[in-house]
C-alpha cells in the first residue's frame, strides 16, 4: 500500500488565479522522489498539500483527497500529521524557533510528546546523522546558511518521519554543503519528496522524477526515463551552460579593487588583501564556500561598504542586488518596485518587467509572487537603471534552469553593451568570462585567487 | 545561572528602579544594569544600548517642556505655546525628568540584559503552565535583531538601486516594508511551527539540569530587592 496518495487534487490560494491540479499520484515507502518544475509551477504547494498546510494553514479552494499514512488531510491538521510527515522549508531562517541548536532539534520531539528520557539521545543522533553534532550548543542566529539548513534537516530527522518533504533545501548552500546535505538525505531510508532547481546531484539520488508545470503533472517516471524526457522536452534541465569566449585584449576596467581588507566589528578578518578587476564587456564570477566573504566583496565593489584598507576604483555607477531580494521589497506593486530606480518611469519599468518575464505581474503586490519570481523582480529593479557595473549576489536562488539560462543570455548581452558584471555565486551554471574563488586561509583571512579563465 | 531566576532577578531590579524615589539610587541601578549589558558581545549589544540610552535621554530632554512644576528655580523661560502653555525649565522639573529618564533607561537596560544574556530556550522550558506565552515572548525578543537585520537589508536594497536615502524622512519610507516583512516572517514561522506539531496536546519537555545554589540565592534576592527599593531607595 502506498504511503501517500493524492487523488484528483485541485487547489488554488485565496484570490489567486493560478492553481494546482487536477493531479493524482502515489508515493511508495522508501522512495526518493525528485520534484522538478519551473518556479511558480506549484511544487511548494504540492509539498504543503502533503503536510496538510494546504488547505489548513493557507485556506483557499481545495478539492480531491490527500491521504498520508492513512490520515486524510481534510480532517487531520498539520500538527496531527507532524511526526508522520516532516518538512524542511526553503528558507532556514524562517523556520527556526529556538535560540540554541539542540533545543531547536528537541522542539518537534517535545511537541509530539516524546518521553523526556528519549529526547536528548534522539537529538544527538539526528545531529550526528547530518554531521552537525559539533553545533549542538551554538546559537542558531550565529550559524551560516549551510549550517542552519543542516540543523533544520536534523530537526526533521529527529522526528523519524515516514515522509520527508524538502522544499529546495540546497538553494542557499555552496556545492560542498549541498553535497553533505544530500548525502545525509540519501542515508535516511525514509520516503523523500525533494523539490529542487539544481538537478545534477538530485538525479543521481532520486529513484523517480516528477515534473510539474503550470500546476499540471507532466512527467512521473523512473529517473533513467526522466533523464531522456528532460533531454528531449526540457533540455535546459540537463545541459549546463557554456561560458562565453574571453576577449584576447584586456578590457578597460569598470572596477578595480586592490589590497582590500575588511572585518566586521568585533569579528575576524573577512577579506585580507583581496584583488579584483572587472572590465567593460566582462562577466566575472566570484565563488567560494558559505561564509567565505563573497557578499562582503560584492558590497565593497558596489560601494555599499567601505573597506578597512585598500583602494576601490569604480568608473560610472554601480547597481547591487542583495541576496534574497524578495525579502527586501519596498513598494506596493511590481511596477512601482522596478520604477523606483528610474524616478518612477513606468514605461522603462514595464519594459524591464517584460524582459524578465514578469509583464503580467506589473500590478501585483511583490509579496504575492513566488520566490523565483521575486528574484527576477529584484534583478529587474536593479538592472532597469542600466548601471555601468552590475553586482548580483546569488542571483539564481529559486530560478529554474530555463530562467537561469535566460538570465545567462541576458547577462551576456548586458556585458556586451560595454558594461561590467560581477556575480557573487556558487552556481557554476551562470556564464562568466573569468571565475575567481575566495579561499579560507589558515588564519581565517581570505585570499582571492584566480581559478580559471574560460576559453 | 539558569535563566528563570536570572530573569526574575532582572525583573526585580527593573521594578526597584520604578519604585525608588532617589535620583542617585535610580542612577546607580541604571549604571549596574549597563555594566551587566556590557558583558554581551559587542556586535549584538549596540542596538539595545542605543535604544535604552536614547529613550532615557529623550525623557530627560522632553519632559521639562511637557510637565510643569511651580517649585524650584526657573532656569529658562520660553514662549507660550497654544495648548501646552508657557514653556519654561525649572530645577524641580529637571530633577524629575532626570529621575524618570534614569528609570526608563534602567527598565530598558534590564530588558536588554534579558534579551542579550539569557538563554530564552531554557526560560521557555521552565515556564510551566505558561509555556506558549513564554515562547511568544522569546520569539518577540528575537524580533529585535531580526528587525535590525531587515532594516539594514532594506536600506541596502534601495541604495543598491542608486536611490539615496536621506534624513529621517528617507528612512521612514522603509517602515512600512519593514513591518510587512516582519509579518511575512512571522507567518512563515507560524507555518513551520504548525508543521512541527506545535499546539498538539500531550507535549513533553526535555530534561534539564536542576537549579543550584546560585539560582536559589537569586530567587531569594528577588523580594529583598523590591522591598529594599520601597523602604530605603
Amino acid at each position: 500500500m502506498a504511503l501517500a496518495a493524492l487523488t484528483e487534487l485541485e487547489f488554488s490560494y485565496p484570490g489567486s488565479l493560478r492553481s494546482l491540479g487536477p493531479l493524482s499520484l502515489e508515493l511508495e515507502r522508501g522512495e526518493v522522489v525528485a520534484l522538478l518544475g519551473p518556479s511558480g509551477s506549484g511544487k511548494s504547494t504540492l509539498l504543503r498539500a502533503l503536510s496538510g498546510l494546504v488547505p489548513h494553514f493557507h485556506g483557499g479552494r481545495f478539492a480531491g483527497r490527500v491521504v498520508v499514512a492513512g490520515l486524510d488531510t481534510r480532517t487531520a491538521r498539520p500538527a496531527d500529521l507532524a511526526g508522520t510527515v516532516a518538512t524542511v522549508f526553503q528558507d532556514p531562517e524562517d523556520q527556526v524557533v529556538m535560540a540554541i541548536v539542540e533545543n531547536e532539534v528537541a522542539f518537534g520531539l517535545e511537541n509530539l510528546g516524546t518521553p523526556p528520557a528519549e529526547i536528548w539521545p534522539r537529538v544527538e543522533q539526528a545531529l550526528a546523522s547530518v554531521e552537525a553534532l559539533h553545533l549542538r550548543g551554538r546559537r542558531t542566529a550565529e550559524l551560516s546558511g549551510g549550517e542552519l539548513q543542516r540543523v533544520c534537516l536534523a530537526s526533521a530527522l529527529a522526528l523519524e518521519p515516514e515522509l520527508l518533504l524538502l522544499d529546495e533545501p540546497t538553494s542557499q548552500l555552496d556545492p560542498d554543503a549541498a553535497r553533505l546535505f544530500l548525502d545525509a538525505v540519501e542515508r535516511l531510508g525514509a520516503t523523500v519528496l525533494l523539490s529542487e532547481q539544481r538537478v545534477g546531484r538530485i538525479l543521481e539520488l532520486a529513484t523517480r522524477v516528477l515534473y510539474v508545470e503550470d500546476g499540471r503533472l507532466l512527467l512521473d517516471a523512473e529517473t533513467s526515463m526522466a533523464r531522456d524526457w528532460l533531454a528531449t522536452n526540457r533540455p535546459r534541465w540537463t545541459s549546463p551552460s557554456v561560458d562565453p569566449a574571453q576577449s584576447s585584449t584586456r578590457p578597460e576596467p569598470v572596477l578595480a579593487l586592490s589590497g582590500i581588507t575588511f572585518r566586521y566589528r568585533g569579528g575576524p578578518a573577512v577579506l585580507d588583501g583581496a584583488e579584483l578587476t572587472v572590465g567593460r564587456g566582462e562577466i566575472v564570477a566570484v565563488s567560494g564556500a558559505n561564509g567565505s566573504g563573497k557578499t562582503t566583496l560584492a558590497k565593497i565593489a558596489a560601494g555599499l561598504l567601505d573597506p578597512d584598507s585598500g583602494t576601490v576604483k569604480r568608473i560610472g555607477r554601480a547597481g547591487y542586488l542583495s541576496q534574497d531580494p524578495g525579502r527586501y521589497v519596498v513598494c506596493e506593486t511590481a511596477l512601482a518596485e522596478v520604477a523606483l530606480a528610474v524616478g518612477g518611469d513606468e514605461r522603462r519599468a514595464q519594459a524591464a518587467l517584460e524582459c524578465f518575464g514578469l509583464g503580467w505581474a506589473a500590478r501585483r503586490h511583490p509579496r504575492d509572487l513566488s520566490s523565483g519570481e521575486r528574484e527576477r523582480l529584484g534583478i529587474a529593479a536593479v538592472a532597469v537603471a542600466e548601471p555601468d557595473l552590475l553586482v548580483l549576489d546569488e542571483p539564481t536562488r529559486g530560478l529554474d534552469p530555463d530562467r537561469k539560462s535566460k538570465l545567462g543570455r541576458w547577462l551576456e548581452e548586458y556585458a556586451a553593451a560595454g558594461r561590467g558584471v560581477l556575480l557573487a555565486t556558487h552556481d557554476a551554471d551562470l556564464p562568466a568570462h573569468r571565475r575567481i574563488e575566495l579561499c579560507v586561509g589558515s588564519t581565517q583571512a581570505l585570499l582571492a585567487s584566480e581559478l580559471s579563465v574560460a576559453v | 545561572m539558569s535563566p528563570g531566576p536570572a530573569a526574575a532577578l532582572l525583573a526585580a531590579v527593573g521594578m526597584a528602579a520604578l519604585l525608588a524615589d532617589r535620583l542617585w539610587s535610580v542612577a546607580a541601578i541604571a549604571v549596574v544594569l549597563l555594566a551587566v549589558c556590557l558583558r554581551a558581545p559587542a556586535q549584538h549589544r549596540g542596538v539595545y544600548l542605543f535604544g535604552a540610552l536614547s529613550t532615557g535621554l529623550g525623557v530627560l530632554v522632553l519632559s521639562p517642556f511637557l510637565w510643569s512644576s511651580p517649585d524650584g528655580i526657573v532656569l529658562w523661560e520660553g514662549p507660550t505655546i497654544p495648548v501646552l502653555g508657557p514653556l519654561d525649565v525649572t530645577t524641580t522639573e529637571l530633577a524629575k525628568a532626570a529621575l524618570n529618564g534614569f528609570r526608563l533607561a534602567a527598565l530598558a537596560l534590564a530588558f536588554s540584559a534579558y534579551a542579550l544574556l539569557l538563554d530564552h530556550d531554557r526560560l521557555v522550558a521552565a515556564a510551566g503552565f505558561a509555556r506558549r506565552s513564554a515562547l511568544a515572548v522569546a520569539l518577540a525578543t528575537r524580533l529585535v535583531p531580526s528587525l535590525e537585520r531587515d532594516a539594514v537589508g532594506l536600506a541596502e536594497a534601495v541604495r543598491g538601486r542608486g536611490v539615496a536615502l536621506e534624513g529621517a524622512r528617507g528612512y521612514a519610507t522603509l517602515l512600512s516594508p519593514l513591518v510587512a516583512g516582519s509579518l511575512e516572517r512571522a507567518s512563515s514561522l507560524a507555518e513551520a511551527m504548525e508543521a512541527r506539531g506545535f499546539g498538539r496536546t500531550g507535549a513533553t519537555r526535555a530534561t534539564r539540569p536542576p537549579w543550584g545554589r546560585a539560582e536559589q540565592l537569586a530567587l531569594a534576592a528577588v523580594p529583598l530587592v523590591v522591598l529594599g527599593a520601597v523602604l530605603w531607595l
